[in-house]
């Protein structure tokens, strides 16, 4: 089989990218077969001959079943607390999306998998899907369909000389102070465009280029939170709601926030994370 | 003989017409010189071709300045036909209030008379993020109809102030800072003391947060502080007593930026935020379910920054 290079450079199989091309809008509404050929070429392009077995309660997915607005549309991963310890990864995948695979959660040592919240740009009406990894490589995946369209070709920007000026720059804002043993909750904000590069200016009838946060990493004294690694299905300014497990709770700490765009760009911050209250 | 000629006459006139010989659109003499158009108060449909905004022209001793081309090319014809019904002064400029789809798609219908398109300094940029997106949505809103509508990039840019003569009669020309959307201009005609707002001002449909809720309330209190003999409103009536028209659009964001403010502090989410936010405007606007949640989308993902 072909292969090139994908987004977050590495193979993908061609047939993936043959799928990106005539995906979304280009026919009428999909039958449910149809939906379930897609999901199963995607599956396969992302896990290759993997099994992925129905996660059953294990995963859910949390969103509107009606967009307000499909440039913004909140998504929430939630994953059963005992599996939450086993795992090594969490995949989004927006099955009518022009690149499908939305995010990929690498989860490290400190990170608390119950739920994890981003929010999305929508093309079609479309299943999500979200898959779960185990650290033994168990695969469980579940889905939703969810109605929104437009999202990938909107233009999201509202205030575009703010948005220049405020690139790269981040807000953390961390839940009240728990108690040693319960995770520390953390909201980021990311000030991003995070283009899809799918509008064409009408004045030049070029195409705005893409200008996308490809990974993101979160450490807390430098032990890793999560790596994510994302393209345009992430909203404009970029935000996610997710927990951790800081070692030492007594103590305070540091959590550093680290983003590669495609085009190259590194910004980072951190900030402190006061000890949790004694017992 | 003479008969003739009189036939030949009215034939060529007929001619020379037909090409931008749409039905005049219906007009409204809101104050000397001054012609508004009323939008209905819909969202873009075959029903109404996107003749959704209000817009029109002014009429000086030496030339006409249209303000809001209309929604496509087919308004925009009718808009010139409705001129040419009134005045054959020569079209002079043709300003474009801001980067929405109701407003700017009529441009094109006035190439022929080679105005100067004024814009907001802003607006190229907002046109070329945008304005292949709003085409397509426009042709899926309107079909056929939305045939000849284009993006026209304006050739006189505004950011701060500018005026400009028709001949015995001078508009000021504002640039404003983000509010309804990122590239805002409002007119003043000095003759008349009409103040024509365009969508920084909606009355009885609800206000569409496209730029600031913050940058809004700043404008409004700018322009709120000037005073007019009238104002003409983006949606709504043509023509509104001045600043009282105002206040239940100021009501409604102050209510959302208090209580979406409110939100993000306790901890809602950005999904749900709109049901727990200024739900008491609910009865006070038209179409207020298809825009609050977007509005409070909108205003949660900038009041989240402060």
């Amino acid at each position: 089989m072909g292969m090139t290079r994908g987004m977050f450079g590495r193979a993908v199989p061609a047939f993936l990218l043959i799928l990106l091309a005539f995906g979304g809008t280009a026919f009428a509404t999909p039958t449910e077969a149809e939906r379930a050929a897609r999901w199963s070429d995607l599956r396969h392009a992302i896990f290759g001959e993997r099994v992925v077995e129905d996660a059953g309660g294990l995963v859910a997915i949390e969103a509107p079943d009606r967009a307000e607005d499909a440039a913004i549309v909140p998504v929430t991963i939630e994953v059963s607390a005992k599996l939450a310890t086993e795992l090594r990864g969490l995949y989004l995948v927006i099955d009518y999306n022009p690149s499908p695979l939305a995010a990929h959660f690498v989860l490290g040592p400190l990170a608390d998998a119950r739920q994890i919240e981003t929010r999305v740009r929508i093309d079609d009406y479309t299943y999500l899907h979200a898959v779960a990894e185990t650290a033994d490589g168990r695969l469980y995946a579940t889905a939703r369909f969810i109605k929104a369209a437009g999202g990938c070709s909107a233009p999201a920007g509202k205030d575009q000389a703010l948005a220049l000026k405020r690139l790269g720059k981040m807000k953390l804002v961390l839940g009240e102070h728990q108690k040693s043993d319960l995770p520390q909750q953390a909201k980021l904000l990311i000030s991003h465009p995070n283009n899809s590069g799918l509008q064409v200016d009408q004045l030049t009838h070029y195409y705005i280029p893409a200008d996308f946060m490809q990974t993101l990493k979160v450490t807390y004294n430098d032990q890793l939170v999560f790596k994510l690694e994302s393209d345009i299905a992430i909203s404009e300014d970029p935000t996610f709601n997710f927990a951790f497990h800081p070692a030492n709770r007594g103590n305070a700490g540091v959590l550093t926030a680290e983003i590669l765009d495609s085009s190259q760009r590194h910004f980072t911050q951190s900030w402190p994370v006061p000890a949790a209250p004694q017992m | 003989m003479q008969a003739a000629v009189a036939v030949v006459a009215v034939l060529f006139l007929a001619t020379a017409v037909s090409d931008a010989a749409s039905a005049p659109l219906s007009v409204s003499e809101i104050a000397p010189g001054i012609f508004v158009h009323n939008g209905v108060q819909e969202d873009a449909s075959p029903a109404n071709d996107d003749e959704i905004a209000n817009i029109g022209f002014i009429i000086g001793d030496d030339a006409v300045a249209v303000i809001d081309p209309g929604g496509s090319y087919r308004e925009g014809t009718e808009l010139r036909a409705a001129i040419r019904a009134r005045t054959q002064l020569p079209i002079r400029y043709v300003i474009v209030t801001h980067v929405h789809p109701d407003h700017i798609f009529g441009a094109a219908a006035f190439r022929g008379d080679h105005p100067d398109f004024i814009g907001h300094a802003k607006l190229p940029g907002a046109l070329a993020q945008r304005g292949a997106y709003y085409l397509r949505r426009l042709r899926e809103a309107i079909g056929d109809k939305a045939d000849g509508s284009e993006v026209v990039p304006p050739t006189i840019l505004v950011s701060s102030r500018i005026e400009i003569d028709l001949g015995e009669r001078h508009l000021v020309l504002w640039a404003h800072g983000p509010a309804h959307t990122d590239s805002d201009l409002t007119i003043f005609d000095q003759k008349t003391s009409t103040f024509w707002l365009a969508d920084l001002l909606f009355v009885d449909r609800i206000p569409v947060i496209d730029g600031s809720l913050v940058g809004w309330l700043d404008e409004l209190r700018k322009v709120t502080a000037i005073p007019a003999a009238r104002a003409v409103p983006g949606h709504g009536p043509v023509s509104v007593p001045w600043p009282q028209a105002a206040a239940p659009e100021r009501r409604y964001l102050e209510a959302v930026a208090r209580d979406t403010r409110a939100a993000i502090k306790a901890g809602i989410d950005i999904a749900n935020a709109y049901r727990h936010v200024a739900q008491s405007e609910r009865g006070h606007w038209l179409l207020f379910d298809d825009y609050h949640p977007r509005n409070v989308t909108a205003s949660y993902k900038e009041l989240e920054w402060e």
